[in-house]
């Protein structure tokens, strides 16, 4: 099964470690994108690696693409024009508007790195989690946990 | 090729375990069996593989900002303790040094008599080695079994790896509760079940309050007197007294930040008599802690001011003080040598001398929760030399233990006379904004991003004319640097919020002399905040 990256939110304390970890690894630009959510909330906007990537239909020379194994939306960067295409495209806004060595940045959940993501591995509070897919099914959220615990932290 | 080696982040007082791999480049690795962090890291430790090879490493001894040799330096400084005499000498360490390299500089003083040997790390983190007779210092278990957890300040911003401990102590019970003293409303203040916003500066008095409501027996505390200076509701304190007195397992934090408080040491001081009197142990969250020199460093301003010193060493690794833009005083001194492990921006008067990161030492360091051994992980930047070798070669001995300060807690009485005594801040109405430092947790490139935010509410933003993203120009008495806007209700009005990470901003604070203890303390300063263009 495919594993993918989940946020808890009421754990994020908007460190933004899991950025600096992206951008210690590319040397550069990172490849998580943050949105604000409320005064005292930042949160982090990982890849979805949708099931029907919009951004690899939206790319004119095939470059993203969706490994069908593993369920990674990858991109090879070699052949990546930089037309901003897949940044209009994407439909959560986890793509960065701005060009990085005039090519788009895209999430690839660190495949070279067994362990899984280093924006997971580093997380502080354990916000970010690398899961099975099935397991998301498991996990408690939104109105559920709002009615079952008065600790939940309303961002 | 692949190496990797593991050390502990140099970064703070925490001792985060990390691991760094060479393959053709520096990168980060983390070790899920790390005892404090499980692998987990903050922003600033996520750049340790940033710092090892960075362009802009300091490679070769630089004089007036010009290149010369070691043999041309140490030639140098050998003429210069020629000229000057024992007790013109000032040296100074700072922070980027190992036990064994203080002990080894601390040894050398003394063959000059001793007296002007300085620590130069003059942050509040200093602040919080302060010591209440009978307070309890926290382990991490203690941070784990927490229940009643009250936290002066940014814990966040000062320790995101602590944050983890936080929060799921927050989380892991109904009964669990979390109480947050702070004068800007901060990350921190989302996470807590009673925020009590302060005005600027007067957390010691909201402190001192809550000390008296739990002990009714402390003389010379007037809960309402308090109430009025910290803008708040005496309601408030009673809540956070019965919730810290609680007999459930539970943890005291304080989590002082440069240019916030005006009594960084009565911050420490109440902060821990709160833990006392609530039968709680207490834990200052900083982010290096130093044992004090001989001479207090605003005793050591007045005597360079003076001209009673002519030579000064400036033993450190990232940012030393000897900046002219933060310590001007130092533009009098004839000679100077300090060493960093970055090319000064501009260049700088007198001698700079290359050292190696606390990342390519073999050494043993403090954390919060205990002794920490570092390995080098990287070869010393090439033409770097070890503070010991230079020492050395100066006529240091390399034997040589830690010096401490005499002088055990301090007494109860002692510390609310203190407070009684202390002169209150002083409105932040009228001309002008007051400006805050912020510990931002965030600093992906660790230290070499600047922090171009600063932090306004929106009637003040409509009062200057700005909106968000629009540049203003902040004035303080030391320097002016331009800003982007960013209108936020989370700091109060009147006063403007600034991330003190970033060098540039520090310098917008200038240093004052707590008395009488003649410490350096960087308190919040009224600013004038323009328009830009």
């Amino acid at each position: 099964m495919a594993k993918r990256i989940v946020l808890r939110l009421d754990y994020c304390i908007g460190c933004r470690s899991c950025e600096a970890a992206c951008r210690s690894r590319f040397k550069g630009e990172a490849r998580v994108r943050f949105a604000e959510v409320s005064e005292t909330a930042l949160v982090p906007l990982p890849c979805r690696h949708c099931e029907e990537p919009l951004c690899a239909a939206a790319c004119p020379f095939e470059v993203i693409r969706r490994d069908a194994g593993t369920g990674i939306v990858y991109q090879s960067s070699f052949h990546c024009v930089g037309c901003r295409s897949c940044i209009l495209a994407c439909p959560f806004g986890v793509l960065d508007k701005e060009l990085f060595r005039r090519m788009a940045q895209k999430c690839n959940l660190c495949s070279d790195r067994p362990e899984g993501p280093r924006c997971v591995a580093t997380c502080p509070t354990g916000a970010l989690q690398f899961i099975e897919e099935s397991e998301l099914k498991e996990l408690r959220t939104g109105v559920r946990v709002a009615a079952r615990s008065p600790n939940w932290r309303r961002v | 090729m692949t190496l990797s080696a593991r050390t502990t982040c140099p970064f703070c007082l925490n001792g985060c375990e990390l691991e760094v791999r060479f393959n053709y480049q520096f990168r980060m690795e983390y070790p899920a069996d790390g005892k404090i962090n499980q692998g987990r890291l903050c922003a600033r430790g996520n750049s340790a593989s940033i710092v090892i090879d960075h362009p802009r490493r300091l490679a070769y001894p630089l004089l007036d900002g010009k290149e010369i040799t070691w043999e041309a330096a140490l030639g140098k400084i050998r003429g210069w303790l020629s000229e000057v005499r024992p007790e013109e000498i000032g040296i100074v360490y700072s922070r980027g040094m190992s036990e064994q390299e203080i002990g080894m500089v601390q040894t050398w003083a003394e063959s000059f008599g001793g007296a002007n040997l300085v620590c130069g790390y003059i942050e509040p983190d200093n602040f919080l080695g302060e010591e209440l007779a009978g307070a309890r210092r926290a382990t991490l278990e203690d941070l784990a079994q927490a229940k009643r957890m009250l936290i002066v300040g940014d814990a966040f911003g000062k320790s995101p790896v602590a944050a983890k401990h936080i929060v799921e102590a927050r989380y892991r019970d109904r009964a669990s509760r979390l109480v947050v003293i702070d004068s800007i409303k901060t990350r921190l203040a989302g996470f807590a079940h009673l925020f009590i916003w302060v005005r600027p500066g007067t957390e010691p008095w909201a402190l001192g309050a809550i000390a008296g409501l739990i002990d009714r027996s402390l003389k010379g505390i007037d809960v309402e007197r308090f109430a009025r200076v910290c803008g708040v509701e005496s309601g408030q304190f009673q809540e956070a007294a019965k919730i810290v007195s609680g007999s459930e397992p539970g943890v005291v934090i304080s989590a002082l930040c440069l240019g916030h408080s005006t009594q960084p040491e009565l911050h420490s001081l109440l902060s821990q008599l709160v833990a006392l009197k609530a039968g709680k142990p207490f834990a200052g969250f900083g982010e290096a802690r130093l044992p004090e020199g001989r001479l207090p460093f605003g005793r050591f301003r007045e005597a360079v001011a003076q001209g009673r010193i002519r030579l000064v060493f400036w033993f450190g690794g990232l940012h030393p003080y000897s900046y002219p833009e933060i310590f001007p005083e130092m533009k009098i001194v004839t000679y100077r040598v300090a060493t960093s492990i970055f090319r000064p921006d501009e260049p700088l008067p007198g001698l700079v001398l290359p050292v190696p990161s606390e990342l390519e030492k073999d050494s043993t360091g403090f954390s919060l929760w205990g002794e920490v051994r570092r390995q080098p992980v990287a070869k010393p930047v090439s033409g770097s030399r070890f503070v010991e070798q230079i020492v050395r070669e100066l006529g240091g001995k390399a034997e040589g233990g830690m010096w401490k300060a005499e002088g055990g807690g301090r007494k109860v009485e002692e510390v609310v006379a203190a407070l009684a005594a202390a002169p209150e801040p002083s409105d932040s109405s009228g001309d002008g904004f007051l400006l805050l430092g912020e510990k931002r947790a965030i600093g992906i490139g660790g230290f070499f991003e600047t922090e171009q935010e600063i932090s306004i509410h929106p009637d003040d933003a409509a009062r200057v004319g700005v909106r968000e993203a629009d540049g203003v120009v902040v004035k303080s008495p030391v320097g002016e640097r331009v800003f982007q806007v960013h209108v936020t209700p989370t700091v109060p009005a009147g006063v403007v919020a600034v991330g003190v990470n970033c060098h540039a901003n520090r310098a917008l604070f200038p240093i004052a002399t707590l008395e009488p203890s003649g410490r350096a303390v960087i308190p919040p300063v009224k600013v004038q905040v323009w328009r830009k263009g």
